[in-house]
């Protein structure tokens, strides 16, 4: 399996190739009855065809927020306040909802937490996925007949489900989460889309199983290139197969940077704690060096401007009055960082990250 | 994370925040006031009978008019509260009491605790349960005390579901396995543990209820079990007017009956404001 | 900081300087050949072997880890040594008396009791939603410690603060806790009776890796200052090589390798063991597994569990059961790890 790393596009910042999906400035808030929680502020985010993108943060990041305010599924009590999203031109945000319908599961399409809980419980698995073969389909004008189930068997097929023929049959409660996962993967890959949004995909299973979903995820990617944004909570998972990682932190995207960059030299403090406090095969428990501080409260109204400065030990006044944006210079395009004291490009940064990172780069 | 608010305090915002809550709690205050203080409200004697002022259509002076006896009906239908509530809440009260534990402890331990109590819950079910309460009732007497009895038994079933129910999904949950390790033993985890947690759905449970044991008890009345006249009950007193409905003396069945609406509508609404009450998860 | 531990043939470990109470000879938990059949309802006497034949000590101060994937037995082998289930057969001694002959429903108000805690996995799904975080500190002082009013109150405060948890929280209902503050109150609740050992069951799967690393440095230093001996049960594996010293990995209901930590991680015998150790992201090419692992029930008597899926399997895997065979500090149980051992003599 190749690595991130030996994949020549990773780190091209060639204009001939310009971005398939692409976030600026997206602001997103939730109306509570305790307030107005801010989940997301000003976020940059580019995806080009055939790229993997990881989008990394802990819970209250806004990580899944995001992903779900690009497909149009966002709860009900979200409300957009600022910025764009396009995807191959259409503006996502202003879509009508024929345009959303057409777009999801044909052109974008997504892969959940928890596939048991994602998929119908009560529907056989060759029924759903030849649910979403006939309403693309129809909408495409094509011959539906037998194709319908040759199309289902397929789509297993391709997920490497032994015995798709008799796996057509199946609920989801006879297959165990590993199989559920390569099912939903099937459902959202049927119509073969140009953008897959991967939620934690494999949150939940075992670590062989986990490892084999990612490499049926990402070798489908390479080889239809299609683009991916992988989210998940596990840095090191991101590092093994994402060309670039976005890094997120209390609804904002603090660094963007193809792999190895990030991981040879972090730049903004968050990325580098966030390195350090994750277990890696090497380095003590006393060498983790965990985030100080909580994720502030995104319903006050008085949070700072980098909304980690409370965290950080390098604040100062700037960084809570003047929000920091990620770097636009083009020369930096490969490595970008949200921040007023980021550590040098040439750097090597600190020494509780180096312990980790040989493992993890 | 935000602090927690008082009960108090949370009582309060459950009640403003839906008005429908609202109008159901003073609609449930009124039916209280009503139970209660009836004797000093209503304007005549309910019993007193006045043949020259019989089937008198609704007046100043009779609000509700007057019966075949020439009674006041608003006397009677408001003493009638008093009897309708109380056989409601005490049969309510016998059913919760029983059916309650014995549904948690067949949630929680199964087996055979489980078959016994299922099977007891079934076999009532099996009857149409009014049907069934007439059976009670026409076998033991008929007295009021029978027709608590009988409404308790039928609505049994519905307090064994429940707690069952709440019991069965919180049994393998890591807060009661923690509670095994704490020290507590299997009848303490069954009185501390599950039952507050059960409380919640148990009291939209009592609440629908309540509207449900109304109706029976009046029902039962209706036919002719159970209460007898002259005591004023909604049910008698529907029967009692049904006769002269075709003759055009439509007062003397009608407000009783809306009576008995009112009282079992405000039941029904008052269900979700009483979980909202009592589930700490909604304080905050 | 590394600590250089030896060790017993057996895999029990020698007294270390440093060591809370004297390392006696006889260790604190002793497993003999312990299992765990469910019967399963199809009635034709099928039993779903969640633990079986496992047997393994735990010395005074120890700790010890328990990998495996989902349905490898570590959960129930957890509850089975916490005294939640009872055993199918085997034995459990603790300090010397024989707990598992006891039935678990009669367990919960023995002394015993207060002596083996533990800590579990959702911090969510492990406090009753009706207590607070007070309520579900103090009872099991309450039960066991019959501790009352001031002494209680003065304990819980104290309980709070050894692990971190701020005063002003104790006030609180689960709800209204973060992750990583329900994951102390269950820790401060497990620690409360003053317990020999603490079984802890994935205690930071459910956190974010900030707090993760937060909490597993708590779980040090508490067991370092109280002398406690952990069983750790985790599949995340780098958490685990970092918090014990010997570590045991479980496959379909039985133990395939144990010995110290570093060296399975480093060395590992068991071609499970590889694969799963090559799993972990970042540990450079990864051994795929075929298919998915057999059911748990009924499993063939005479043959390796892992045959089938072993990328090194051979005819005779599948015709021999496997033994757990020591070398040196530890064990594995392949037939391959057999065949080397016997002809290097």
């Amino acid at each position: 399996m190749s690595s991130a790393r030996n994949n020549p596009l990773a780190g091209t910042a060639a204009a001939a190739n310009p971005p398939l999906l692409e976030v600026r400035d997206l602001n997103l808030e939730f109306r509570t009855r305790d307030g107005c929680v801010r989940a997301l502020e000003g976020v940059n985010l580019h995806l080009k065809k055939g790229e993997i993108v990881g989008l990394v943060g802990e819970s209250g990041s806004g990580k899944s927020v995001l992903s779900y305010a690009l497909l149009g599924i966002s709860d009900r009590a979200a409300r957009i306040t600022g910025g764009a999203a396009s995807f191959g031109g259409i503006d996502l945000l202003g879509a009508d909802a024929r345009t959303l319908a057409e777009l999801r599961g044909r052109e974008i399409s997504m892969v959940f937490q928890s596939p048991r809980t994602a998929l119908n419980p009560i529907r056989r698995v060759g029924d759903q996925i030849e649910d979403v073969l006939r309403r693309h389909a129809i909408a495409r004008g094509a011959d539906l007949s037998r194709g319908l189930r040759e199309g289902a068997i397929q789509a297993l097929r391709e997920v490497a489900i032994p015995d798709p023929e008799r796996r057509l049959q199946a609920y989801p409660f006879e297959l165990s989460g590993g199989m559920c996962q390569r099912v939903m993967i099937a459902l959202a890959l049927a119509c073969r889309p140009s953008l897959l949004i991967a939620d934690e995909p494999t949150t939940g299973l075992d670590v062989t199983t986990q490892a084999a979903v990612m490499d049926l995820i990402t070798g489908l990617a390479r080889e239809r290139q299609m683009a991916t944004l992988f989210i998940t909570h596990d840095l090191a998972l991101a590092a093994d197969y994402c060309d670039r990682i976005v890094v997120m932190h209390a609804g904002q995207a603090v660094e963007d940077a193809v792999t190895s960059s990030l991981f040879r030299a972090p730049r903004h403090p968050y990325t580098r704690r966030l390195i350090s406090s994750t277990p890696g095969p090497s380095g003590s428990l006393a060498s983790l060096a965990p985030v100080p501080g909580n994720l502030p409260d995104l319903r006050r109204d008085d949070l700072p401007a980098c909304r980690f400065a409370e965290r950080c030990e390098s604040a100062d006044q700037r960084c809570r009055r003047v929000r920091p944006l990620l770097g636009e210079r083009e020369v930096a395009l490969a490595h970008r960082v949200a921040c007023w004291y980021p550590a040098d490009l040439g750097a090597d940064t600190t020494s509780d990250a180096a312990s980790n990172q040989g493992a993890l780069g | 994370m935000s602090a927690p608010r008082s009960f108090w305090s949370h009582a309060r915002h459950v009640l403003t925040e839906n008005p429908v809550t609202l109008f159901a709690a003073l609609l449930f205050a009124a039916l209280v006031v009503l139970a209660i203080a009836g004797p000093w409200i209503a304007p005549f004697d309910p019993l007193a009978s006045n043949s020259s002022a019989a089937l008198q259509p609704p007046s100043a002076r009779h609000w509700f008019g007057t019966d075949a006896l020439g009674r006041d009906m608003l006397s009677r239908v408001i003493i009638a509260t008093r009897l309708d509530l109380g056989i409601a809440l005490a049969a309510v009260a016998a059913s919760f009491v029983i059916g309650l534990p014995l549904g948690l402890a067949a949630g929680y331990f199964g087996g055979w605790w489980d078959r016994i109590v299922t099977r007891l819950s079934d076999t009532i079910m099996a009857f149409p349960l009014f049907v069934l309460a007439m059976g009670i009732v026409a076998a033991l007497g008929n007295t009021v005390g029978n027709i608590v009895l009988a409404t308790a038994v039928i609505n049994l079933p519905f307090y064994i579901r429940v707690a069952r129910a709440e019991a069965n999904v919180r049994r393998s949950a890591g807060w009661i396995e923690a509670a095994k390790l704490s020290g507590n033993r299997d009848l303490r985890i069954l009185a501390v543990h599950l039952l507050p947690n059960a409380l919640p759905a148990a009291a939209v449970q009592v609440s629908l209820n309540m509207g449900w044991a109304i109706l029976n008890a009046a029902g039962l009345s209706f036919i002719g079990l159970g209460v007898r006249p002259p005591e004023p009950e909604w049910g008698i007193l529907v029967a009692e007017g049904a006769q002269y409905i075709v003759s055009g003396e439509w007062w003397v069945s009608l407000f009783p009956g809306a009576a008995l609406m009112l009282a079992v509508f405000t039941f029904n609404l008052l269900g979700d404001a009483l979980r909202d009450l009592l589930d700490p998860r909604r304080r905050s | 900081m590394t600590r250089v531990a030896t060790f017993s043939a057996d895999g029990h470990r020698d007294a270390l300087p440093g060591d809370g109470a004297p390392a006696s000879a006889e260790p604190l938990l002793r497993v003999e050949r312990l299992r765990k059949f469910f019967p399963i309802a199809s009635g034709r006497g099928s039993q779903l072997h969640a633990v079986d034949d496992v047997s393994l000590t735990v010395g005074r101060g120890e700790s010890l880890g328990l990998v495996g994937e989902s349905g490898c037995g570590k959960s129930t082998l957890a509850r089975l040594l916490a005294r939640l289930h009872d055993p199918t057969d085997g034995r459990i001694v603790f300090d010397g008396s024989d707990i598992g002959s006891i039935p678990a429903s009669r367990f919960a108000r023995r002394s015993d009791r207060a002596r083996i805690q533990m800590v579990f996995q959702d911090p969510t799904d492990s406090l009753n939603p009706r207590f607070t975080a007070a309520d579900a500190i103090a009872e099991p002082l309450k039960l066991l410690d019959r501790l009352q009013g001031e002494a209680l109150r003065v304990r819980v405060a104290e309980l709070a603060a050894q692990v971190g948890l701020p005063a002003e929280l104790l006030p609180r209902y689960p709800h209204q806790l973060s992750g990583g503050q329900k994951a102390r109150v269950g820790i401060a609740r497990a620690l409360s009776v003053r317990p020999d050992l603490l079984i802890l069951d994935e205690p930071t799967a459910a956190l974010d890796v900030s707090v993760q690393a937060v909490v597993l440095q708590l779980l040090e230093r508490l067991r370092r200052e109280l002398g406690l001996s952990l069983i750790f049960v985790s599949h995340d594996l780098n958490v685990v090589r970092l918090l014990t010293e010997r570590v045991a990995v479980m496959y379909l209901g039985e133990i395939v390798e144990i010995g110290p930590s570093e060296q399975v991680f480093r060395q590992p015998l068991h071609p499970y063991t590889r694969a799963l150790i090559s799993s972990i992201p970042g540990q450079g090419p990864r051994i795929r597994l075929q298919g998915e692992a057999r059911s748990p029930i009924d499993p063939p008597a005479g043959a390796c569990r892992f045959h089938g899926r072993c990328p090194e399997g051979q005819d005779r895997c599948g015709r021999e059961k496997p033994r757990l065979v020591s070398l040196e500090v530890r064990a594995a149980a392949c037939l391959l790890v057999a065949k080397q051992v016997s002809s290097e003599g």
